[in-house]
């Protein structure tokens, strides 16, 4: 949201939006035609895969969010972010720099997006249900972005991005094990009630991290 | 797009991770074989990837 806000205010509105919805669009298509795709394959085996990618997915924005808390990795400044996007676009030729905007916000939204549609395709691997469930929800997401960035005209930099991040890479991780789990033949105790335990875990685990992490800087100073 | 560039999307840029989550593949799969109780290889293979995460957290960025 940030970018685009950028070529809006330094550029033009319609550009920024171009840009965007354009990038918006390729990701509906690869929603479109790779979820009902990934119903051909064998449920299990479905299962491992998709549990794999989501556990591997989970793991990153987990230890992300985790080294920020432990103030070990910088926090992203989404003011410092948007003024940069701006003086980059102010300073580009004005024959350009539409060009220039317009690509960089198409580029923007399908690099945050691909990993939302990965997300996306893949809990909705399930059933034909769950794939309009998740798409929805994606969507309602994408509304609710767009409407706080219209209301904001400014980047949303007191959004608790790396709150979110944490308990996203938490749950990530929880779904990832569950259905790595059942496609190796785990029988999980409680069946779907076990995801609870392996969120619980995994953010007990996740929470120890952010405090023995943080532990040599406080003995520092 | 390079492969490595598509590893590092979905696996971001730690390397132990990854080694964990195949590792704890392998074990349940052993286990698995083994006829080891599903309550044991579920919770084996959940901590071994808790260990991955801790890992990753310390590893050299």
């Amino acid at each position: 949201m940030t970018i685009v806000l950028a070529v809006g205010v330094a550029r033009s509105w319609p550009v920024a939006l171009r840009g965007a919805v354009g990038a918006l669009a390729v990701l509906a298509v690869i929603v479109a035609l790779f979820g009902p795709l990934l119903h051909l394959i064998p449920i299990e085996q479905l299962k491992l895969v998709v549990g794999i990618v989501l556990t591997l997915f989970g793991l990153a924005w987990l230890r992300k969010a985790i080294l920020r808390y432990a103030g070990r990795k910088a926090l992203r400044d989404e003011d410092a972010a948007f003024a940069r996007e701006v003086s980059a676009l102010r300073s580009a030729e004005n024959a350009q720099a539409d060009r220039i905007g317009l690509v960089t916000a198409f580029k923007a939204v399908l690099i945050e997006g691909l990993e939302v549609a990965i997300i996306v395709v893949t809990f909705g691997a399930a059933s034909t249900a769950a794939l309009g469930w998740s798409a929805a929800g994606a969507a309602a997401a994408v509304v609710l972005v767009v409407l706080i960035g219209l209301a904001l005209k400014h980047p949303a930099s007191r959004v608790p991005e790396n709150t979110m991040k944490f308990v996203v890479g938490v749950m990530l991780t929880s779904f990832g094990t569950f259905w790595t789990g059942e496609g190796l033949g785990i029988a999980w105790w409680g069946a779907d009630l076990s995801l609870l335990l392996l969120a619980a875990f995994y953010l007990a685990v996740a929470g120890a991290l952010v405090t023995v992490a943080r532990a040599p800087r406080s003995v520092r100073a | 797009m390079k492969l490595a560039a598509i590893w590092e999307f979905i696996a971001g840029d730690s390397r132990l991770a990854p080694i964990a989550v195949a590792l704890a593949v392998v074990v349940a799969v052993v286990l698995l074989r083994a006829n080891v109780a599903s309550g044991v290889v579920a919770a084996t293979f959940a901590c071994i990837i808790a260990l991955g995460l801790t890992a990753a957290v310390f590893e050299r960025q």
